[in-house]
């Protein structure tokens, strides 16, 4: 398998764009729910997915994949050592690849809305995944065993109000970040 | 303007991606010895429950920080931006989990606070290993250089080559990611003072107005990007100008030989996890 020089870099410099937003807080937005916190860590991947397709998407979904690791990892001391990394680590990497897929099925018929579904396809995808592995591996987590009235049917509707934060920023970021990159026509005329 | 202020703040506590050439014994290191050593540390540290080998292997940790004459302020300046993040994983911890434990001896308890002789072990172990993992990455990036560590990782997963794996790429990768982070810092905080000099609100922060903290964001984020990709778009010229192509057999600048404290270092590294595989059988 060979990566063009075009993909290396891409990849390389929207990594770094992740790093610093993850270590500066600027990738983690204060909202009120229970982790304080709704998260465009993800929409790197998702740039990267729509600029330069699924390979660099993957590639770039790694450091949100570590980053998600290091950050929710403790709620995970207790249970089987694989488990974190089923839960935290593999979802991540789907993000850039299904908002690549969405996004060149749609670009054809209208850009700014291939951007959004795009957007959004890549956020469903983390939530869904995130969401479904923690329910389907449940018992295994003590953790979630010790919050009472803690089921998987409170925890999932906790999270939706999340899942919305997430996709509406993300829908805002990537499609500033793209339509400015390509100099897209918006509703507010040329960007940049 | 204090938010502006606590905004610039963060920016200079970054010491992921920053290198201090103390000349020490750490910095002196093979790459992938301390790739490897560095690995077997974290698994080390998921291996065991006990917060008392966990505080151990904390002490490890800052243990090879002063070795690699890190001074301590600066390593612990990089934990600052995601401290807040980690009091409320500990408190959710210690909270729920002595709710959730009804069988085991209560320590401590007021009001709807239980503090159980299970709770707070997890709890502790947690959080204290979110602090080493983050101590460990910025420890490795402030004692190896940005070539060093490209080769280092090039090097350790080149066996996977053999199924077609492009290690050289995912390494330059890496290597790019890395150069660019201090880089993507300065410029953040140029546009930032930028921002702040005409009176943009951007540290603004307002926890039940998404759309105030995203309006106050935005106009970093965005040039954040747009640098980020432009300068790639620079560097690809660059790289293409010099006629670099991708999976070409290329020789080295810099070759390393493994000495006998690299070998060494691996070694204790793996007695490391053996140990404390040992003693966690033992203390549970």
């Amino acid at each position: 398998m060979q990566l063009s020089t075009r993909t290396i870099v891409t990849a390389g410099v929207l990594i770094a764009v992740a790093l610093v937003l993850a270590i500066t807080g600027l990738g983690y937005f204060p909202v009120p729910n229970v982790t304080d916190s709704a998260t465009i860590m993800h929409v790197p991947s998702i740039v990267g997915g729509v600029l330069e397709g699924p390979v660099v998407g993957l590639i770039i979904g790694i450091v949100f994949a570590i980053d998600a690791y290091i950050r929710f990892g403790g709620l995970f001391a207790g249970a089987p050592a694989y488990l974190p990394f089923v839960i935290l680590l593999a979802p991540r990497l789907f993000i850039g690849i299904v908002a690549a897929l969405v996004y060149r099925a749609l670009k054809s018929k209208n850009e700014i809305v291939a951007l959004i579904v795009a957007a959004a396809a890549g956020t469903l995808t983390n939530t869904v995944l995130v969401l479904g592995l923690a329910v389907l591996f449940w018992n295994q987590i003590p953790f979630f065993a010790s919050v009472p009235g803690l089921t998987p049917a409170v925890f999932v509707s906790g999270a939706i109000p999340q899942a919305v934060f997430e996709i509406i920023l993300a829908i805002v970021v990537t499609v500033a970040v793209v339509a400015a990159w390509r100099r897209l026509e918006t509703r507010r005329g040329s960007s940049v | 303007m204090r938010d502006m202020a606590e905004n610039f703040e963060l920016l200079r506590n970054v010491t992921i991606g920053q290198y201090i050439p103390t000349g020490s014994v750490i910095h002196r290191l093979d790459p992938r010895a301390k790739l490897i050593a560095l690995t077997l540390i974290i698994v080390a540290f998921t291996i065991t429950l006990s917060p008392w080998i966990t505080l151990a292997l904390v002490g490890l940790v800052f243990g090879i920080a002063r070795l690699a004459r890190i001074p301590f302020a600066y390593l612990a300046r990089g934990l600052l931006p995601i401290l807040p993040f980690l009091f409320i994983i500990f408190v959710l911890q210690i909270i729920f989990r002595g709710l959730g434990d009804v069988q085991g001896r209560v320590i401590f308890e007021w009001w709807f606070l239980r503090i159980t002789e299970n709770s707070w072990p997890l709890a502790t172990v947690g959080i204290l290993r979110v602090i080493a993992f983050l101590s460990l990455a910025s420890l490795l990036t402030l004692t190896t250089t940005t070539t060093h560590l490209t080769h280092g990782i090039e090097s350790l997963l080149s066996p996977l080559r053999l199924i077609g794996f492009p290690a050289h790429e995912i390494a330059l990768v890496f290597a790019i990611a890395f150069r660019f982070v201090p880089t993507l810092i300065e410029e953040l905080d140029r546009v930032a003072r930028a921002q702040a000099s005409r009176l943009g609100n951007i540290g603004a922060t307002t926890r039940w107005r998404l759309d105030k903290t995203l309006r106050a964001r935005l106009p970093l984020i965005v040039p954040l990007f747009l640098s980020a990709l432009r300068r790639g778009e620079e560097l690809i010229l660059a790289m293409e100008a010099r006629c670099y192509v991708s999976g070409a057999g290329r020789t080295r600048f810099w070759h390393f030989t493994p000495t006998t404290l690299d070998y060494a270092v691996v070694i204790g590294a793996f007695a490391l996890v053996a140990v404390v595989w040992w003693l966690g059988s033992r203390v549970g």
